[in-house]
């Protein structure tokens, strides 16, 4: 009888706001992520001349280029370069020394960056990809005084080399390269650029090229050809090109690695030295490392790795012989390792990070200058994995002749980029997080284990339940010395309302739910909802080689179960606490519908094919010249509290509810068309459908459909009576509009859409909203009695909106107020525009980049919903749309409760005999 | 104790008696003031009874025959039995001066409303007890009748009211929690293609 009026209250609180600001950075987490860093764009670097702190800057594998806080870890800032980009678009970073700027190059643009705030300062674009940027070292004193120049090499047709102003990005001179030859790098000493090309002969082996240019002028000084024989199959034996900027080399390898090559650029001898093999162990790889600066001396360090050792040799270049020297080789260790070089003044230093130590040497002599040891990286792995550096770019600061102290930047084997201070860690980033593909809510094991043991409870006969029932309480009994000790601290907690909701055994709440990211690199990582500070657990479970793409998809078919399915291996399980792989292989029936018929579909030559018990029942194919975008089905598991919608007068709509509904969207891009169907997945049928023309089809398409309504969003072209704009649909379906009629199927218990199709009544709205929406969900609660809100991803402006569905309603009046019976309902006037209430803002003043997708989950409390944003940056929070209305808020003041009870029982203890004295008193007085 | 008790009890107190015994009104007192216009003291009815029919003996005043009796115990009867309708109109005011909303006032309202008839009905025995007698049994029961109508009216003022206020399940809202949503005979499920 009170359900009018509690839906009431719903609606109209549903309008409020999404996030309370003590809730702000306490209910939501966001890690603003960069990507794994690589090691040639990555450095140290003092951001102002003037300053002795630096930052970390990267140009990660995603395309971001950030600054980083060595001291805290924290982003400084950030701006995205190229999205969508991944490990292979070639990238590059360079920053002159005592500059202010970081000058990037990705894609076709030269961008340069103020090092302290990330304001671009110019960039220039190219007609071809970017093979190479350096920064020109100039030493006669002519451009010294202000910005450094960048010289610039860009490949495709018309291969050119520019010479671009460091202030302002205007093309100095530009030199075209001709021939066939493909450009490959370039290089700059304090007196000449050299452009390297690598030249095929006719037996199939490259050559390099190298032409010199005149750095004032751009006119062609000379050119030769390296005699490298025969090893030059690829350029991936192409250890370096360039570095040493007071006297660049080349060097390479064979295929085998078995002999390295160095040539002093401008010269043309070549110097060979032969791999000594350890172990007998094929090299892998082999990875040059030098210094950059053009005081510096011209030392370098080869680091040589096989598959379980690495080891490293130090080279001096004698420039006024022209020869290479080995000056000292650093021994064999097992594991991997990672160098970095470091520079004071003119002395090079040498830094090595293994995962047991951190060591560093200088370039003259073998000696070691500091070593410390390393207890651990602090990061989560698998338990067969060991955390091992990959890479690293280290700071280190001279006392004397010896190393007080070294700072490295590593990027680990799980991901994390670990700054080590010392050999001891002091943050970490998981980077790896950036690349998230496919995520999914999982209810954790430890909680799933209870549910079964209660459910075993329930299915045995009594006295075998009891007996179950009394060991686990035993059981539970050894943790009660723990949870007394905890006691003291709970009360206190709990009094000060300082309480964090507990770990994820004593989850009350259910917002402790583990989060199973799949990665772009075969990663799958573990986060706790409640707990987002750190990651549980973090695993390789599929091996990809360079270049291979990996398209997994994580879902939770039972509690305590991740699943991961892909197209080399379909439903792989592991335990969501702990990472571990599921031996047992049992098929587990996601659809626990038994008694319902199966009907499966799937993507099929462009259109949608149905099967049931593998024969054909339907086809779906859109018309010529359309191609399907999305298929949004209803989710599995979307429940719904009341089966109809209840009027102001309090009389009923019905909805119409099929679990086996989906929407689909088809695009014609000829006709710049966009087609939105509501099918019904059993029988084919088309419910509903809508073209809307002049769609602007570049512009993300986002759709969403949930219980018995449908949304979707797409951006409208200019057209003669309107301008460009971007609109969002929202359309419910209901038995019959009119009141109290449950349609043609009445109240029948079940029903076949095969052989009594029924047709829903669609009331549909169109909103004008400020910006595209790149993707659409919604929020889920346990049992569906809460309001709605639709997430939305904004990604223009980098944010995520909730939108209270009674701002959407299709229902709202048109053209007039609404009555008193709507009032009722929550339902306002029709207004075409939405415009983004501030408060809907889930994010509110964080930056949430590249976000791909959103997840939601529901958590114990029926009033709130988990959501978890992932694409480059991670973004979870969670969601109260009707308000929390189940569970006492932070406001309320547990104090002034208990205040009031004592000052009552005192009241009451001190008037008692007062008021008993009183009673004697009147009886014993008459007249 | 034993010793005092056989003592007599001591001689109550002056004012006691003084309480106990009223003084005699004054005659000469009573004889100055005449006696209100209208005002027929018994005495002077008897004197002049005894003055116009001369032999007669003075008759008491004439005790009302037990069929009078009835007569006024049914009229009283009936007067108790329309009570609750002659405060209908002034309930049905103040009802509807409450409003429909939901708050402590109209809450309290209405409960008197419904509190008052149905324990009006339940001691319907003890109102008409003392007018009730062997006689008049058969026209009580009419009575009673009308009663328990008029009772009936206020509890229908009432249950009018509380549907005023929307608490009553009459409407299809209030029973669609006991309908169900329709099970499908069949389930279809995606398959995603990688």
């Amino acid at each position: 009888m009170l359900l009018p009026l509690i839906a009431a209250a719903f609606l109209l609180a549903g309008s409020g706001s999404a996030v309370f600001t003590d809730e702000a950075w306490n209910v939501d987490y966001h890690y603003a992520l960069l990507g794994q860093p690589k090691q040639s764009t990555s450095f140290f670097h003092q951001p102002n001349p003037s300053s002795r702190a630096s930052l970390v800057y990267t140009l990660s594998e995603r395309g971001v280029l950030g600054a980083v806080n060595p001291r805290d870890g924290a982003v400084v800032w950030r701006q995205v370069l190229l999205a969508g980009a991944s490990a292979h678009n070639a990238s590059f970073l360079r920053a002159g020394e005592g500059q202010d700027v970081v000058i990037s190059g990705i894609g076709s643009q030269v961008a340069a960056w103020s090092a302290a705030d990330g304001r671009q300062a110019w960039s220039v674009d190219f007609p071809g990809p970017l093979e190479d940027v350096e920064i020109l070292e100039l030493v006669d004193g002519k451009d010294t005084s202000g910005a450094k120049d960048a010289v610039a090499l860009s490949g495709g047709d018309q291969p050119v080399v520019q010479r671009l102003d460091g202030a302002t990005g205007s093309v100095k001179w530009q030199y075209q390269l001709s021939g066939t030859d493909v450009p490959y790098q370039v290089s700059a000493s304090t007196t000449e650029v050299f452009v390297i090309s690598l030249h095929k002969t006719i037996l199939g082996y490259l050559k390099l090229k190298v032409t010199s240019l005149d750095p004032v002028s751009g006119h062609k000084m000379d050119e030769h050809m390296l005699s490298s024989e025969n090893e030059l199959a690829t350029a991936d034996t192409i250890v370096t090109v360039g570095a040493n900027s007071a006297s660049p080399i080349n060097a390479w390898t064979d295929s085998t690695h078995s002999v390295l090559k160095v040539n002093i650029m401008g010269t043309k001898g070549i110097s060979s030295f032969d791999i000594e093999k350890h172990g007998g162990e094929a090299v892998e790889r082999v990875k040059l490392h030098a210094p950059y600066h053009i005081n510096s001396l011209s030392h370098f360090l080869v680091h040589y790795e096989t598959a379980t050792s690495h080891w490293a040799e130090v080279f001096h270049v004698d420039l006024k012989r022209g020869q290479v020297e080995k000056a000292y080789s650093l021994p064999k260790l097992a594991g991997r390792g990672a160098f970095s070089t470091s520079t004071s003044d003119a002395n090079v230093y040498f830094t090595r990070v293994t995962s047991d130590q951190v060591m560093t040497v200088s370039s003259a002599s073998h000696g070691v200058l500091g070593k410390w040891s390393v207890g651990g990286f602090n990061v989560a792995a698998a338990n067969d994995e060991t955390a091992e550096p990959i890479h690293a770019v280290s700071e280190v600061s001279i006392r004397g002749d010896t190393v007080s102290a070294v700072r490295s930047a590593v990027l680990l084997s799980t991901g994390d980029w670990v700054l080590l201070r010392d050999g001891s860690p002091v943050w970490s980033r998981p980077e790896m997080l950036a690349s998230t593909v496919s995520a999914a809510f999982a209810t954790p094991a430890e909680v799933e284990a209870l549910v079964q043991q209660l459910e075993a409870e329930a299915h045995s006969n009594p006295i075998e339940a009891y007996i179950h029932r009394l060991t686990r309480h035993v059981q539970d009994l050894q943790r009660l010395p723990a949870i007394i000790m905890s006691l003291p601290q709970k009360v206190v907690q709990g009094f000060l309302g300082t309480s964090v909701d507990g770990d994820i055994t004593s989850d009350s709440f259910g917002f402790h739910q583990i989060i199973a990211c799949a990665t772009q690199d075969g990663r799958l990582i573990a986060l706790d909802a409640g707990n987002p500070d750190k990651v549980l657990w973090n695993q390789q479970i599929a091996d990809l080689q360079p270049g291979q793409t990996w398209q997994p998809s994580v879902s939770s078919p039972k509690g305590g179960v991740v699943e991961i399915s892909s197209k080399a291996s379909a439903g792989v399980q592991y335990n969501a606490s702990s990472g571990e792989q599921l031996v047992s292989i049992l098929p587990i029936d996601v659809t626990a519908d038994q008694a319902a018929q199966e009907v499966k579909y799937a993507m099929h030559d462009g259109g949608l094919e149905a099967t049931v018990d593998s024969s054909t029942t339907w086809h779906f194919m859109p018309t010529s010249g359309e191609r399907i975008v999305s298929l949004v089905p209803r989710p599995l598991n979307d429940p719904v509290a009341s089966i109809g919608k209840v009027l102001g007068d309090r009389r009923v709509l019905y909805k119409y509810l099929d679990p086996n509904l989906a929407l689909l969207v088809t695009a014609n891009d000829a006709a710049t068309a966009a087609t939105f169907y509501v099918l019904n997945t059993v029988s084919g049928a088309i419910l509903y459908s809508n073209v809307h023309t002049g769609v602007d089809l570049s512009s993300p398409i986002s759709s969403m459909l949930s219980e018995n309504w449908f949304t979707y969003s797409f951006t409208a072209e200019a057209s003669g009576d309107s301008p460009k704009g971007h609109q969002l649909v929202v359309g419910e379906l209901f038995e019959s509009l009119v009141a109290n009629d449950r349609g043609p199927l009445s109240s029948t218990a079940n029903y076949s859409s095969m052989q009594t199709g029924t047709e829903p009544f669609t009331l549909t709205k169109i909103y004008q909203i400020p910006e595209p929406i790149s993707k659409m969900a919604v929020t889920r609660t346990r049992q569906g009695i809460t309001s709605r809100q639709l997430l939305a991803v904004l990604a223009d402006s980098s944010a995520i909106v909730g939108i209270p569905y009674g701002v959407v309603d299709p229902r709202r009046p048109i053209g007039r107020d609404p009555t008193k019976d709507e009032q009722a309902e929550g339902l306002v006037r029709y207004s075409p525009v939405i415009d983004f209430d501030p408060r809907w803002y889930l994010n509110h003043q964080r930056e949430v980049v590249g976000v791909k997708d959103t997840i939601t989950s529901p958590a114990l409390l029926e009033s709130t919903s988990l959501v978890f944003a992932y694409g480059l940056d991670i973004f979870g929070t969670r969601l109260s749309p009707s308000f929390s209305f189940d569970v006492l808020g932070k406001d309320f003041n547990k104090f002034q409760m208990l205040a009031t009870v004592a000052a009552l029982a005192v009241a009451t203890c001190v008037v008692a005999p007062l008021v008993t004295r009183k009673q004697v008193n009147t009886r014993w007085q008459f007249m | 104790m034993a010793g005092t008790s056989a003592l007599p009890p001591p001689p109550p107190p002056q004012w006691v008696l003084e309480l106990t015994a009223p003084t005699a009104p004054s005659k000469a007192k009573a004889g100055s003031v005449p006696d209100p216009p209208g005002f027929t003291p018994t005495t002077a009815i008897q004197s002049r009874q005894s003055k116009n029919t001369k032999g007669t003996a003075i008759a008491p005043r004439k005790q009302p025959s037990p069929e009078e009796m009835d007569t006024l115990k049914i009229k009283k009867a009936w007067e108790l039995a329309l009570a609750p309708a002659k405060q209908l109109p002034m309930n049905a005011i103040g009802m509807y001066m409450t409003g429909n909303s939901l708050q402590i006032f109209s809450i309290m309202m209405v409960f008197m409303l419904f509190k008052g008839p149905i324990t009006a009905v339940l001691n319907i025995q003890g109102t008409f007890q003392r007018l009730e007698t062997e006689s008049n049994r058969a026209q009580m029961l009419g009575v009673k009748a009308a009663f328990v109508g008029c009772n009936m009216l206020a509890l229908a003022l009432g249950i009018w009211k509380v549907n005023g206020m929307g608490l009553l399940p009459t409407t299809r809202s209030d029973w669609l929690a006991w309908e169900t949503a329709r099970d499908p005979l069949e389930r279809a499920y995606y398959v995603p293609s990688y």
